[in-house]
């Protein structure tokens, strides 16, 4: 069988069928946020003479139908494709969806009494080829243009989701899945579209902050990296506990250990496991609300018989033999049980992204990168190290030196209010950390992420052969499997208008 | 009151009198510039400050005055405050010796219409002058430390040199007429209208060239040529220094102008005119008559000056030396070969 | 050898070489200019109305209930200055979308009137509007309180859009 795809013959067809599809397509275009990575709008832009023959008055349908809690329905826009009734059916298991009606009527419904509240419903507004399903939490926030698109790693669980990272005048608009076949295949759960991005917006410890008499505090980061370390020098190494974070890096609690263990020469060292047993479900969702617990274990953030454990923690506050505690964790003051054991400490020090009940006991705050504003490696449940780049500039950071950039972004000059998006004072644990030791003379000099995770590929086995190219290329590798990589799948490039 | 103090103090008066009156001829000049360019380019030109806009060249130094004064950093700080002055005090001393009249008689002292009367190498004083004010631009130029200004200074003192020199020459014939340096003696001899102008018409043509180039006037400005030198030599300079640039290069336009009238317009003669207003000699009427006639012979002039800034293009450097030295000069010197053998053989028939 | 020659030798004739005549002409044209008449306006005084097709500052359509713009941001994409900063928000009117945020930075506007071309809804216009001073940079930075004219002030330009665009 021959088949032709260019041609006389072909274009007559394809403008044809577009024709057809156009019928009772409304010209929504202006007002759609599928605009700009629309698969109709691609086609027509590529197979359309632009004009239609047809002059009866167009269907109207429902345009505002909420299917869901996160998913609203405009029936015009719709194609008829199915697709997100395959998808509801064969993917979310939740088969509430289906057509209705006969002919150009047909629309889309759920069934009687059901609503598409599926934890993974918001996908079918990334597969629906035009604008029919969209989000209501993104509903006309920005349009696709605007955006800079970033590949990231979802932090909501051990999962390590890939996802995209929709910025715009350095704020998080909207997050979306990446293909990546051995890991979330095109899907992510509404959850952490929902929840993954805000706190990186609001609510940020935007410099380091000292405690004086009861308030915080804002320093420069010279005095409060001195400020740190002449506390933790007023204590024994055995009364020093040092706590690293599963939400941190690999390069992060590298550092950490290797600060804990060379530097203040404590075995005290842990790290504390969030694990929401409701949350977990047997598709992409896990109990581990962590990205990174199995890789801060690897890179010796763990447990050791002669040091202190999380589990005991609170114990040996309340009987004062561990006096100072150091925490690259954002919020261990929300765990119940070591809520009140945290006042009873001399030395409170912690790296926190956001203000929590943690910062508010803290003698010194540091101010850390969320996963959005780093680079470095997650390594999730399967063992699978991923990598993350920074999508939201700091103040150390501009989008300039290498992140993705919109049209805005490229342009903006400090007249544009749309360029002025807050630029937070925040550092990168592991260069926290090293400030930190290096006060202590530990004389370290990493100059990027890069540069630790050379470190660890060299000097932790699992990792050897690893590299941030290498990771990028794979889309992430296995630990202990640098030699021998899953193969690369098609990746099929579905939205070829869209940026980045 | 004795006679010494007397004396001092209508020098005095007369000095006050023809400062100011430069000066304020000079902020007029620029208003009528202003104006005449407007009309030109089918404008109306500044009608803001005062009726028809008459205080604007007030508001313009006023606003000088109140401007920064910037020095470069990098100027040699002597030379770049004494230029502007050497400009607009050689530009004023010229006025020594021009004669705006003979004299007239109050209370029995006979007052001339000079500050120094009956200085017999007036003429001379008068290019010497003209000269030393290159010596402001150059400066001016030079001390900047800008390489615009730099530009601007050395084509000045190129420009000056070589059209002085034709200028120099070009009057030799009306000397030779004239039979002196002293400029009342030059204008008596015109009387009964023997004006130069039509003696030696070569001579008046080869004179207007030269002092439009000397008052570096367009199509002569190449020392301040903007498209090419920004400012050319007062680049660098701002407030009432340049000012004073401004003020220097008007005042030399008057003095050209004057020169003109003295030279080749016969002054203040017109034939016939005091026979017929029949005025008793040595009146102060008769000088005031005088001083008007003069002054009706210059306005003209300016309006010349400022007429062809409005219509002609700027000279290239080298149509401009090649007029100086390759057309001027010989023409120049043409005049003087032909006047001295017209002179002569006039002579030999008895004519003259 | 292949030398272009333009000398004024060549270029010009006898009398051209004698200047003055020439001069003369030049001179005479000027004079007779200058008892033309002006052609000039007393600005603040007199002011000049501007046609329908003139393209003064861009301003959005204000309609009897309400702006008549969707926040497509097309003007926003299409603008070769990045001018126009747009925000869309959800109404529960006919059209879903309105601007919550319509900013033009008339420091960056170049007036090419390109926002007006490619608006789909013909909410954003060139207005006549040529007197535009400022004293900072905020002051440039328009809003929607100054960019909603009524639609009344518009005709003349919505008229020359109908018959030309």
């Amino acid at each position: 069988m021959v088949i032709d795809t260019q041609g006389q013959r072909t274009e007559h067809a394809q403008n044809a069928i577009m024709e057809f599809l156009l019928i009772n397509h409304p010209l929504d275009c202006p007002i759609c946020d599928e605009a700009g990575e629309c698969k109709l709008q691609e086609y027509a832009f590529l197979h359309s003479k632009g004009q239609s023959r047809f002059n009866e008055k167009k269907n109207h349908k429902d345009k505002r139908v909420e299917l869901g809690p996160n998913v609203m329905f405009d029936g015009e826009r719709c194609i008829s494709c199915s697709r997100c009734i395959r998808f509801a059916d064969e993917v979310a298991k939740q088969p509430v969806l289906t057509f209705v009606q006969r002919g150009d009527h047909v629309t889309i419904e759920t069934f009687p009494g059901t609503t598409f509240d599926s934890p993974y419903s918001m996908n079918v507004n990334d597969i629906c080829p035009v604008g029919a399903l969209t989000s209501m939490d993104f509903r006309f926030a920005s349009r696709v243009w605007e955006m800079s698109f970033t590949d990231s790693i979802c932090p909501g669980c051990s999962r390590g989701c890939n996802i995209k990272v929709g910025v715009r005048n350095n704020e998080i608009l909207r997050l979306e899945p990446r293909t990546n076949m051995h890991v979330n295949e095109y899907w992510m759960c509404d959850d952490a579209r929902l929840t993954q991005y805000k706190f990186v917006n609001e609510n940020r410890v935007s410099s380091p902050m000292i405690r004086k008499g009861n308030t915080l505090v804002s320093a420069s980061w010279q005095d409060a990296t001195a400020q740190a370390a002449e506390l933790l020098k007023k204590f024994k190494p055995s009364e020093i506990m040092v706590v690293g974070s599963a939400r941190a890096t690999n390069e992060d609690n590298y550092l950490l250990a290797k600060f804990a263990h060379n530097t203040l020469k404590t075995n005290n060292i842990d790290f504390l496991r969030h694990v929401d047993n409701a949350f977990g479900d047997n598709f992409l969702r896990t109990n581990d609300r962590t990205p990174n617990a199995h890789g801060a274990a690897e890179v010796g953030v763990k447990h050791e018989t002669s040091g202190v454990s999380m589990d005991h923690l609170a114990e040996k506050i309340k009987q004062r033999s561990i006096k100072a505690l150091y925490v690259m964790d954002g919020d261990i003051a929300a765990n119940s049980t070591l809520t009140a054991a945290l006042s009873d400490l001399d030395c409170l020090i912690v790296h926190a992204s956001n203000h929590n009940s943690t910062t508010e006991r803290a003698h010194v705050v540091l101010a850390s990168t969320t996963y959005a504003e780093l680079e470095g490696t997650f390594t999730n449940m399967n063992k699978r190290v991923q990598y993350v780049q920074p999508a939201v500039a700091t103040q150390d950071h501009e989008r300039i030196e290498g992140m993705q950039m919109s049209r805005w972004d490229k342009f903006g000059a400090s007249n544009d209010r749309w360029a002025r998006g807050e630029r937070r004072n925040c550092h990168q644990n592991w260069e926290i950390v090293q400030d930190i030791a290096n006060a202590f003379g530990a004389g370290w000099h990493y100059s990027d992420s890069g540069s630790v995770f050379k470190d660890i590929a060299n000097h932790v086995s699992a990792f050897s052969g690893m590299s941030y190219d290498l990771l990028q290329e794979y889309q992430g590798l296995t630990l202990g499997k640098a030699g021998s990589p899953e193969p690369k799948g098609v990746v099929y490039q579905s939205n070829y208008m869209k940026p980045n | 009151m004795s006679p010494l103090l007397t004396d001092i103090l209508i020098l005095l008066a007369k000095v006050v009198l023809i400062v100011n009156g430069l000066l304020m001829s000079a902020a007029y000049l620029v208003y009528f510039e202003r104006k005449i360019s407007a009309w030109a380019h089918n404008r109306i030109g500044p009608n803001r400050v005062g009726p028809l806009g008459l205080f604007q060249s007030f508001a313009d130094v006023f606003k000088l005055y109140l401007k920064e004064d910037i020095i470069p950093t990098l100027a040699d700080k002597k030379f770049h405050f004494i230029a502007p002055i050497i400009s607009i005090g050689v530009a004023m001393a010229v006025y020594a010796v021009i004669p705006f009249g003979d004299s007239f008689v109050v209370g029995g002292k006979e007052v001339f219409m000079t500050v120094a009367p009956g200085i017999n190498i007036g003429l001379l004083f008068v290019f010497a002058m003209s000269s030393v004010g290159v010596y402001g631009i150059t400066l001016a130029g030079w001390s900047s430390n800008n390489k615009y200004s730099l530009l601007g200074g050395l084509r000045s003192a190129a420009q000056m040199i070589s059209y002085e020199l034709s200028m120099g020459l070009s009057i030799i014939g009306v000397l030779m007429l004239s039979g002196s340096l002293d400029l009342t003696k030059i204008v008596h001899a015109q009387a009964g209208g023997k004006w130069n102008i039509f003696l030696q018409p070569l001579a008046f043509i080869i004179f207007l060239v030269a002092s439009f180039a000397e008052t570096n006037r367009t199509p002569f400005d190449l020392p301040e040529a903007e498209p090419e030198l920004v400012g050319g030599y007062h680049t660098e300079y701002s407030g009432m220094k340049f000012g004073l640039f401004f003020l220097a290069e008007y005042a030399n336009m008057v003095t050209a102008s004057a020169m003109m009238v003295l030279l080749f317009l016969g002054g203040w003669e017109v034939p016939g005119l005091y026979e017929a207003l029949a005025l008793p000699a040595g009146s102060p009427l008769v000088a005031l008559v005088q001083f008007g006639v003069f002054a009706a012979k210059l306005v003209p002039i300016l309006f010349f000056f400022i007429w062809v800034r409005w219509s002609l293009p700027r000279f290239r450097y080298d149509q401009l030396m090649n007029l100086g030295w390759k057309v001027m000069l010989p023409l120049a010197l043409a005049n003087i070969i032909i006047t001295a053998v017209v002179i002569t053989i006039l002579q030999h028939y008895g004519i003259m | 050898m292949n030398v272009n020659h333009n000398t004024e030798k060549d270029r010009l004739n006898f009398w051209e070489k004698l200047y003055l005549p020439e001069i003369a002409r030049g001179l005479g044209l000027t004079l007779r200019q200058m008892f033309k008449k002006p052609m000039t306006r007393q600005y603040p005084e007199e002011r000049w109305e501007p046609t329908g097709s003139y393209r003064g500052r861009p301003v959005l359509v204000l309609e009897e209930d309400g702006e008549r713009c969707v926040a497509c941001s097309l003007c926003s994409r299409v603008c070769p200055a990045l001018a126009i900063e747009v925000q869309a928000a959800e109404t529960t009117r006919e059209k879903e979308r309105y601007p919550v945020k319509f900013e033009i930075n008339m420091l960056r506007c170049i007036y090419c009137g390109f926002c007006e071309e490619v608006c789909p809804e013909e909410a954003i216009v060139m207005s006549k509007d040529y007197e535009l001073v400022f004293t900072n940079q905020e002051d440039a930075i328009m809003g929607k309180d100054k960019l909603l004219i009524p639609i009344a002030q518009l005709q003349d330009r919505l008229e020359f859009l109908r018959r030309f665009k």
